[in-house]
C-alpha cells in the first residue's frame, strides 16, 4: 500500500488527469459524430449502438492511452535514475507490482467515469428501454480487463527501455492492429492482443448490403475469449516482471 | 567491528571479469576512500554491496550481517547511498523528492527539514528539481542518503561534475559526518587528491583488483625520502659513487641516492670536488602520493 501511495505521489504534475480527460473527450467526440449520422429508426437501438461504437473506439484509442499512461509512470524512473535508489528500500518485484496497481486503478477510474457518462448520455438522449446497467457495468469491467492486459505489455516495454519510443510505437501499432483485426476471422483476432476490445464486445451488428440497413443485437462472448485474454495477461505479466526483476541497475 | 567486509567478491560480465576476488575491509567509524581509475570496477563493487548487482562469486557482510536476498532490505535500512549520479524526480520539488524517500524508508518527517539544512538546500526546497544546478542535485542526493541517519553511508563519486567551490563544500560536508552522526562513510573517487583530503582509510582498485588497502598514513609512509645529486658529469659521478659503495641510479640529469646524514653528505661533496667534479645541486626529495599511486597502478593519479 505504501508503494502504491508513492506511485500516486510521484505522478503529481505528470498531467495524468489531463491524459484521461483527453481520452474521454476524444471518445465522446467520436460518438457525437456517430450519433449525428444516425436516423431516428437507428436511434431506437441507442444503448446497443452506443456500446457497439464504444467497443470500436476503445480498440482505436485505448491501446495508445495505455501506452501513454505506462510511459508517463515509468519514464520518470529512467529520467531521474531513481531505480538504484528505490531498489535499496524495496524489491524490484514490489516496485513492479506497485506500478501495475497504479495503472490498473487509473484505468479503472477512467473507465468507471466513462461508464457513468454513458448512462448519462443514454438517459439524456432518451434511448428507448431501461438502462442496461448490468451490461454497461460488464462492458466497463471487460474493457478494463483488456486495457490492463495491454497495460502489462506497455509497462514491460516502458520499464525495459529508457527511450519511450518503442513503447509508444507499440501502442500506436496496437491501435491499428486492434481495428484492422475486427475485419478478420475470430481465430486470427485471438492471436492479436489488441483485438480483444472487439472480441469481448457485448453487442453484435448485422448489415444488409442491399438496403444498407444495420441492426444490433446483444451478444455474449465465448468463454474461450476470456481464457485467451487471461493467457495473454499472464504472458505479459511473467515476461515483463521477469525482465524487470532480473535487470541490474 | 567492520562496517563492510567482502571475501573473494567477483563480478563477471560475459567473458570479462570486471571485479576480481575483492577482500574489502571497511572499519567502523572511518572515512574509507575507494580509489581507482575510471572503469576500475568501483561502482560495480559498491552496487554489489548494496545488492543492486548480483555478485558472480564471493560473500558480503554489511554492518556485521551477511547480505542475502532474504535480509537485504532489512540490512539496507541502516545504509544510505548515492551511486554514480543523484536519483531524483525532476518534476517534483526537492522537498517532495525527500518525502518519497522518507515514506519509502519510514523515517520521521522532521528528518526532511533537518537534512535539507545539513546540505544547505533549505532555501530551495520548493523549487522543482529539474531547475536545480548539478551541484544542488548532488546535495539533494546526499540529503536523500542521509535522511534516515544511516550507520553506513556509501557515496560513489559524489563530487562528479561539481565546480571547485561545490567540491570543497561537498568534501567538508562528508568530512564532518562520522564525528557528527557516528557514521561510517565509504566514498569512491578517481581523484587521489580528493581521497587524500577526505579519507583516513584507503582501498585502491585497479582493473578489478584491490592493489592496496590500509590507512592513508600507511600509504604516506611509502613515500621514502632520498637524495638527488646533479653534477657537471653524471657518468663520472656515478662511477665515483660506486667506488665509495653508495648505491645510485641515474634519472634524467640526476643521480638518485639513499638519504645520507649531514656528515656523510658533506664527505660526499668533498670527495667529488677533490676529484675535480663540480657539484651543481644536492636535493632532498620525497615521493609524492601521485608517485606512489603511479607506482601502484601504472597510471596517472587522475584519469
Amino acid at each position: 500500500m505504501k508503494l502504491l501511495r508513492l506511485e500516486f505521489y510521484k505522478c503529481r504534475r505528470r498531467k495524468i488527469a489531463l491524459v484521461c480527460a483527453a481520452v474521454l473527450a476524444a471518445q465522446l467526440f467520436w460518438f457525437w459524430v456517430v450519433l449525428s449520422r444516425q436516423s431516428a429508426e437507428e436511434m431506437q437501438q441507442g444503448w446497443m449502438l452506443m456500446l457497439y461504437n464504444f467497443a470500436v473506439v476503445d480498440a482505436i484509442m485505448l491501446p495508445v492511452a495505455t501506452a501513454v499512461l505506462a510511459s508517463r509512470s515509468c519514464e520518470i524512473e529512467h529520467k531521474g535514475c531513481t531505480l538504484k535508489l528505490l531498489e535499496t528500500a524495496a524489491s524490484p518485484a514490489q516496485l513492479y507490482r506497485a506500478k501495475l496497481l497504479w495503472g490498473a486503478l487509473t484505468l479503472g477510474g477512467l473507465l468507471a467515469l466513462r461508464g457513468a457518462i454513458l448512462v448519462c448520455i443514454g438517459v439524456t438522449l432518451g434511448f428507448p428501454g431501461e438502462v442496461p446497467t448490468t451490461r454497461i457495468i460488464l462492458f466497463t469491467v471487460l474493457t478494463w480487463a483488456v486495457s490492463v492486459t495491454l497495460y502489462l505489455l506497455q509497462q514491460g516495454l516502458s520499464l525495459r527501455y529508457a527511450n519511450q519510443a518503442p513503447a509508444l510505437i507499440c501502442g500506436i501499432f496496437g491501435s491499428f492492429a486492434g481495428l484492422m483485426s475486427m475485419l478478420l476471422p475470430s481465430f486470427v483476432q485471438r492471436m492479436v492482443p489488441w483485438s480483444y476490445y472487439g472480441l469481448l464486445s457485448l453487442t453484435g451488428m448485422n448489415w444488409n448490403p442491399t438496403t444498407h440497413d444495420t441492426w444490433f443485437y446483444w451478444f455474449w462472448p465465448p468463454v474461450t475469449n476470456f481464457v485467451l485474454l487471461a493467457c495473454w495477461a499472464i504472458l505479459f505479466f511473467v515476461i515483463g516482471r521477469t525482465l524487470f526483476v532480473r535487470k541490474e541497475v | 567491528m567492520n562496517s563492510i567486509e567482502t571475501h573473494g567478491l567477483s563480478k563477471q560480465y560475459g567473458n570479462a571479469l570486471r571485479v576480481k576476488h575483492l577482500d574489502l575491509c571497511v572499519p567502523e567509524g572511518c572515512i574509507y576512500g575507494f580509489l581507482g581509475p575510471n572503469g576500475a570496477g568501483k561502482s560495480t563493487t559498491l552496487k554489489m554491496i548494496l545488492g543492486l548487482v548480483r555478485p558472480t562469486q564471493g560473500s558480503i557482510e554489511v554492518l556485521g550481517q551477511p547480505m542475502a536476498r532474504a535480509n537485504r532490505l532489512a540490512v539496507l535500512k541502516q545504509v544510505g547511498s548515492l551511486i554514480e549520479s543523484p536519483s531524483y524526480y525532476g518534476h517534483l520539488t526537492g522537498e517532495e523528492n525527500l518525502r518519497i524517500v522518507q515514506m519509502l524508508r519510514g523515517v520521521p518527517e522532521k528528518n526532511i527539514r533537518e537534512v535539507l539544512q545539513i546540505v544547505r538546500l533549505d532555501n530551495q526546497q520548493g523549487k522543482q528539481v529539474a531547475h536545480y544546478s548539478l551541484g544542488m542535485k548532488q546535495r539533494l542526493g546526499l540529503a536523500a542518503a542521509l535522511l534516515g541517519y544511516p550507520k553506513l553511508l556509501i557515496l560513489d563519486e559524489p563530487t562528479n561534475g561539481l565546480d571547485p567551490a561545490g567540491i570543497q563544500e561537498m568534501r567538508e560536508l562528508i568530512r564532518e559526518l562520522p564525528a557528527r552522526f557516528d557514521m561510517t562513510v565509504v566514498v569512491s573517487s578517481h581523484l587521489l587528491s580528493e581521497i587524500d583530503q577526505m579519507a583516513d582509510h584507503v582501498g585502491i582498485i585497479q582493473e578489478g583488483e584491490l592493489i592496496f588497502q590500509d590507512t592513508l598514513t600507511h600509504l604516506h609512509d611509502r613515500s621514502q625520502h632520498h637524495l638527488a645529486l646533479r653534477t657537471a658529469n653524471t657518468p663520472v659521478a656515478q662511477t665515483l659513487l660506486t667506488q665509495r659503495h653508495i648505491p645510485c641510479t641515474a634519472e634524467q640529469d640526476y643521480l638518485i641516492l639513499p638519504l645520507l646524514d649531514d656528515g656523510q653528505a658533506a664527505d660526499l661533496i668533498r670527495f667529488l670536488t677533490k676529484n675535480r667534479l663540480d657539484v651543481i645541486r644536492l636535493e632532498e626529495r620525497q615521493k609524492s602520493l601521485e608517485d606512489i599511486f603511479l607506482e601502484l597502478t601504472g597510471k596517472a593519479a587522475s584519469l
